[in-house]
């Protein structure tokens, strides 16, 4: 076979060779082609298999609406799946194989389905695979799945960038045919923020495939002068391979703008997609509109096509679809594609013409009207067509139009639908208001000169339209024309999802006629492709076949993304290491140098455990306690959450915050304090500081540092708007550590500048401003979550690791050792301290043992829903203290409790372990519960139930504080 | 969805914490007369079809609460005051 | 009062080294620098007193930063210098909070600044919507940023210290296809 590439014309550069392979075989091409234009001109149409049938398949269109040629381009990671080769710009170097074969595109074990396929009707899974249920998962669905799909993922990481971008603009013009060009042009002109994206290659649109002729020149040259203009003006962006593929609320689209598919690796600086968000103040769609194919037997075979996706192959491709042409349709398109055709040398042997009256121009090729092209005949590829009528007519190719549909998608994607228009036979876009308005062939203005005025008028900002350039209109006339039921073979509706024409009238006689429900039941329009060719003529059977109008049947819902979007464009940069940010404490360079193992506690990384040679975490974890209660150790607690309150009413606002009063707190001492949700239940606790009569500072947990931010300033601008009080988070300002142990005070005293630390200037709960190593500014708080006589130390963060080298050095005498979060949680389970396993969400201050820190004397958030019979139920589980009855045996946190006697099951539960801890202490495991009326079981013996793990051991229920219940660590 | 932040001007909906319906008053009385009424705005929403005041935090942003008026069908935003000014309104129409 | 220094560390010594970085396509697109180390404290006006709060700060390098919100910048003070100052002027008028060491700004410098910035936040920066002297609170890369149009190509950019390595590392990211350069 000689080559389909025409010896002239077309937009690609004939002095350049591009290899390519599609399923191994090497092929060449040039500038300027896509893998489909390029495959056709060297002679191949076999370019894929049909989901369902696996029947042979080529392009039907020359764009995005492709539903056949779907290849799996690149290889590895770089693989992508059903990528239409209509949309993929040839490179060197590129490979692609076709999807949906085995063993090989053109020996297909799978068409035999197309034999047996009277049973592969509409609903055929839902039928047959119904029985026995447990057949379904194991052995239906794999088969399914293998024998219908499309290609496949790869399962290798994506070493390309993905990038995301917002943009701002007066108006957005999508699409930059001769409408969107003229909007673009119109709007650009006034001075206006103008975008101008195009899904495109290049910008033009139509205008490209076309032979046109627009204010004298060709359409060509009247797009490169528009370009030209456009790009030289800096209110201007263009955007070609961008994809608008949804609109949102607030006039926001995403856009999708391919920035290197068109290359075979991306430059190492670029990202492969990049997805916009646009925030449009006003949009024109200038989408077009999308060829309809006609429903006759066969005409989903190789070298049957759209009249326009022939036409572009001609004349932007120089690619001939065959030597020998039928045209068939309805309206007057395929006048137009036989005279372009015809131009390019390439033989039109007839057109046939469904109508009896057309008045378009042949340009001597013979036309038969009234007829209809009822089969194509051949098998991977045409060889000739059967009329209805029963002529018969050698060809190679078939180029159908069935009439035209706007592509309205986006302006139905904010739940307004299209509206039908019996005399154009199309959906026309519903009115969405001046912020985003349709122009042109998308509107249902069928001729240039209407395209070029709609689009002025549209883009024009005040209604100052630019001057419209004179056009020369093609005929515009049409007849409906949907099924030609002559037909033998199969008629396909909708290509990807093979579902025929014969399936709709199926549908709604077994009750399916709902649009919705057809969809679902028949699947067209599911897919990639979304039914973007055939739909409208799946609506025109159904109505038929129902007995209803266009209108009354409707079209299905319009969602985005108008074509498929990667993941990778989704996510952006914000994968592996940039999947979310990492936050790191003042003191992580210190950690560090101390051999820290680090933790994920929200976003934080905090120093876990700091383990010697050999050590596990428990082994660390043991000696870092062991040191500390033995000497001093040093723990960075810099993530608590730090507020700075302040004001005449601050001491007011923290009343109404926390259950118990703040307003009492002397100056220079500090607090514990519990926060209420409204109904009653804990929400956050922690110390809070009056540093002057005006300023007091507030600390919260970790985890819930920024939820208890966000509820000050609901409870201050919301709910006491005239309480005079400021608040801002200085948690990133201090580096905070806490220094803890018998000789913590040795220790600090080394550092602090001008102050003897003791009883009395130091006392338990102080909160001091000092200097420390000669000027530092800090803040001294003698606090304990260890148990320990203790202290926090807060500094500039600037300085944190330098200080805490500086305390390191200070407590060498004593033998200091850091400690990490785990030390910190057995030393706060050893003392009964109360943290995010007992502030779970469901406690109340009496659960905690807190009850009588609440405050009847004021208001404050969660005190009258605190007061609940169910809140103060006796009964409620308390937090308790447990211990296993033999020393040896291991308590596993979240374990039910049980009473003594009773039989493993939840209907006797009784509570549940809330943390354990092996205590190096006491030599054991202890723990922390929840227990029903607990406090006063104190002393009982319990089972101690791990359904998860098989586990079952005794315990007994005691006081929370473990270890030095006398507190006298804390005083010593 | 874009919010016109009072401050911030207009800012994408993703700079936004939604609580809810502005509309229920937290009751000013610890009476114990008063646990209908408490009951009341802790935990009775209504979920219109339609316009709905809703307190939103401009979390990522400039952290104020607003009173968001919109249309929970259509999603038209209509516009949004800040917390403090809705409850300032609502106290001198009390 | 004399104003005493120490050795403060940057969060991103270790990290923004000094150099020339991604695309070569002639002149650098952007530029960054880390302003550090920065004075930077938290003015927030009292109850009623946002007019005088602003009139009392005329003089100095005030941002805003929220409503009758400023964050307050100097460069070349001692430690807690400003603070304080601020402190004793405004006492009666305004809560303020030293976060000299709690922000870390980084300044970007060049004709692709903007494109860069725009990768990050929905804030329309044309220069008619967001003007020299502007600043905006908003949200780059999951992390809250206070922004600031410092002069017609220049911005500054600033961050809670605990998120400016993770920050970095994106933003540098961002600006490599112009080119980018670290001074």
């Amino acid at each position: 076979m000689t080559s389909y590439r025409l010896d002239k014309g077309g937009l690609i550069d004939r002095s350049s060779a591009l290899r390519f392979t599609f399923d191994g075989a090497l092929h060449v091409g040039h500038q300027g082609d896509t893998l489909a234009s390029a495959l056709l001109a060297n002679g191949v149409t076999l370019m894929g298999r049909s989901f369902k049938y696996h029947r042979p398949r080529s392009v039907i269109t020359a764009g995005a609406a492709e539903p056949n040629a779907l290849v799996e381009l690149r290889e590895g990671g770089r693989k992508e799946a059903n990528t239409r080769a209509t949309m993929v710009e040839l490179y060197d170097g590129l490979v692609s194989k076709s999807q949906n074969n085995w063993p090989s595109l053109d020996f297909d074990v799978g068409a035999i389905t197309s034999l047996a396929s009277s049973v592969f009707v509409a609903g055929f899974y839902y039928k047959t695979f119904m029985w026995p249920k447990s057949f379904w998962e194991k052995i239906y669905e794999p088969i399914i799945r293998r024998a219908a799909g499309l290609g496949t993922a790869s399962k290798l990481p994506d070493p390309d960038k993905y990038e995301k971008s917002y943009a701002h603009c007066d108006v957005l013009v999508i699409g930059s045919g001769p409408t969107g060009l003229m909007a673009a042009l119109a709007a650009a002109r006034s001075g206006k923020r103008v975008i101008l994206a195009d899904e495109g290659s290049a910008l033009g649109g139509s205008l490209l495939n076309e032979q046109e002729e627009i204010g004298g020149q060709s359409g060509l040259d009247f797009t490169r002068g528009v370009i030209a203009e456009l790009s030289s003006m800096p209110n201007v962006t263009l955007l070609p391979r961008t994809t608008i593929m949804g609109w949102f609320d607030g006039n926001i689209f995403g856009a999708v703008e391919r920035v290197s598919d068109h290359l075979r690796v991306p430059d190492p600086y670029e990202p492969r997609q990049r997805y916009w968000k646009i925030h449009a103040k006003r949009a024109v769609l200038a989408a077009g509109a999308e060829e309809r194919p006609v429903a006759f037997g066969g005409n989903d075979m190789p070298g049957v096509m759209t009249a326009t996706a022939m036409r572009t192959y001609a004349n932007r491709y120089a690619a001939a679809a065959g030597r020998s042409v039928v045209v068939f349709g309805g309206n007057d398109s395929i006048y137009r594609t036989a005279r372009d055709l015809k131009s390019h040398g390439i033989h039109v042997e007839a057109i046939v013409d469904s109508r009896k009256d057309s008045k378009a121009d042949a340009a001597g090729v013979p036309v038969l009207r009234g007829a209809l092209v009822a089969d194509a005949v051949g098998g991977k590829a045409v060889k000739s067509v059967h009329l209805a009528d029963g002529t018969h007519i050698n060809c190679e190719a078939v180029a159908m139009s069935g009439g035209w549909s706007p592509i309205v998608n986006l302006a139905c994607h904010r739940g307004k639908k299209p509206v039908w228009d019996a005399k154009l036979l199309a959906f026309l876009p519903p009115d969405n208001g001046p912020a985003f308005t349709v122009a042109g062939s998308a509107a249902g203005k069928m001729l240039l000169s209407e395209c070029l005025a709609d689009g002025a008028a549209k883009g024009a900002v005040d209604g100052k339209p630019i001057d419209i350039p004179t056009s020369r209109d093609e005929a515009f006339a049409i007849a409906p024309l949907w099924w030609v039921k002559e037909s033998h073979g199969k008629a396909f509706i909708d290509y990807q999802n093979d579902s025929t024409a014969k399936d709709l009238p199926l549908a709604a006689r077994e009750g399916y006629s709902d649009v919705e429900l057809a969809k679902r039941y028949t699947t067209t329009g599911m897919a990639t492709d979304q039914g973007k060719l055939g739909n409208i003529n799946a609506i025109a059977i159904l109505a038929e076949a129902t007995g209803r109008t266009m209108d009354e049947v409707g079209t299905t819902t319009f969602r985005p993304f108008y074509t498929p979007v990667s993941f990778g464009a989704f996510t952006g940069p914000f994968t592996g290491h940039h999947f979310q940010p990492v936050r790191k404490t003042p003191l992580h360079d210190w950690a560090e140098e101390q051999g820290a193992v680090f933790v994920e506690t929200g976003l934080w990384m905090r120093s876990s455990w700091f383990p010697r040679e050999g050590e596990d975490w428990l082994a660390s974890a043991s000696r870092e306690v062991l040191n500390t209660r033995g000497s001093v150790g040093i723990c960075d607690v810099s993530t608590l959450g730090k507020i700075d309150v302040q004001g005449k009413d601050a001491g007011a606002f923290l009343d109404k915050l926390y259950c118990n009063t703040f307003s009492t707190l002397a100056v220079g001492k500090a607090r514990y304090g519990l926060m209420l949700r409204e109904d009653g239940i804990v929400y956050d606790d922690g110390t809070t500081s009056r540093l002057a009569e005006d300023h007091y500072v507030m600390t919260t947990t970790t985890a819930n540092a920024a939820k208890v931010m966000a509820q000050m300033e609901f409870a201050h601008q919301a709910l006491f708007p005239d309480l005079d009080v400021t608040y801002v988070s200085v948690t990133e300002q201090w580096a905070q550590m806490a220094v803890a142990g018998p000789k913590s005070r040795a220790t600090l005293q080394k550092l602090v500048d001008g102050l003897v630390m003791t009883d009395e200037s130091v006392p338990y709960m102080a909160a001091l401003e000092v200097s420390i190593m000669g000027g530092i500014p800090a803040r001294l708080f003698r606090l304990s979550f260890s148990g320990e006589h203790a202290y926090e130390l807060a500094v500039p963060a600037d300085y944190g690791s330098m200080v805490a080298r500086a305390v390191m050095q200070a407590g060498d005498e004593f033998g200091i050792t850091p400690y990490g979060v785990e030390a910190l949680s057995i030393m706060r389970i050893e003392k009964g301290h109360v943290a995010g396993g007992e502030l779970n969400g469901t406690t109340t201050a009496g659960d905690l043992g807190m009850g009588k820190m609440v405050s009847t004397k004021k208001d404050f958030i969660g005190r009258m829903m605190a007061q609940r019979p169910g809140l103060v139920d006796p009964n409620r589980q308390q937090v308790v203290g447990i211990r296993p009855v033999n020393q040896a045996d291991r308590i596993r946190a979240g374990a039910h409790l049980l009473k003594q006697d009773d039989t493993p099951s939840m209907k006797n539960d009784q509570g549940y372990v809330t943390g354990v801890a092996w205590s190096p202490m006491l030599d054991m495991w202890v723990g922390l519960a929840l227990f029903a009326n607990g406090r006063a079981r104190h002393g009982e013996i319990v089972q101690v139930w791990d359904g998860l793990r098989g586990h079952r051991v005794m315990a007994e229920i005691c006081d929370p504080m473990h270890f030095d219940k006398e507190n006298k660590r804390l005083h010593a | 969805m874009l919010i016109p932040c009072p401050h911030c001007g207009t800012r994408p909906v993703e700079e936004f914490t939604f609580l809810g319906d502005a509309a229920p008053t937290r009751p000013t009385t610890n009476d114990p007369s008063s646990m209908e009424a408490w009951y009341e705005y802790v935990y009775l929403r209504n979920n219109p079809r339609g316009a709905i005041e809703e307190y939103a935090h401009h979390s990522g942003g400039c952290r104020s609460w607003l009173v968001v008026s919109r249309n929970t069908e259509t999603h038209e935003v209509f516009g949004a005051v800040t917390a403090r000014d809705f409850s300032k309104a609502k106290d001198a129409k009390a | 009062m004399t104003e005493r220094t120490f050795n403060r560390v940057s969060p991103l010594q270790d990290v923004a080294l000094q150099g020339r970085f991604g695309a070569d396509k002639g002149a650098v697109g952007v530029s960054f620098t880390v302003r550090h180390p920065m004075s930077i404290v938290t003015v927030i006006a009292r109850a009623g007193q946002g007019a005088a709060t602003a009139a009392a700060l005329k003089g100095y390098d005030a941002q805003w930063a929220g409503p009758d919100q400023y964050f307050v910048l100097a460069e070349g003070r001692g430690e807690g210098a400003l603070y304080r100052e601020l402190k004793a002027k405004l006492a009666g008028l305004a809560s303020v909070s030293d976060q000299s060491h709690g922000r870390v700004i980084i300044r970007l410098v060049g004709p692709r600044a903007r494109a860069v910035l725009a990768k990050g936040t929905p804030v329309d920066l044309h220069p008619d919507a967001f003007p020299v002297g502007k600043s905006a609170l908003t949200q780059m890369a999951h992390v809250g940023v206070h922004l600031t149009r410092v002069g017609a190509d220049t911005y500054d950019v600033s961050v809670f210290r605990g998120f400016s390595e993770s920050f970095w590392e994106w933003i540098t990211e961002q600006a490599e296809e112009f080119g980018y350069q670290v001074i």
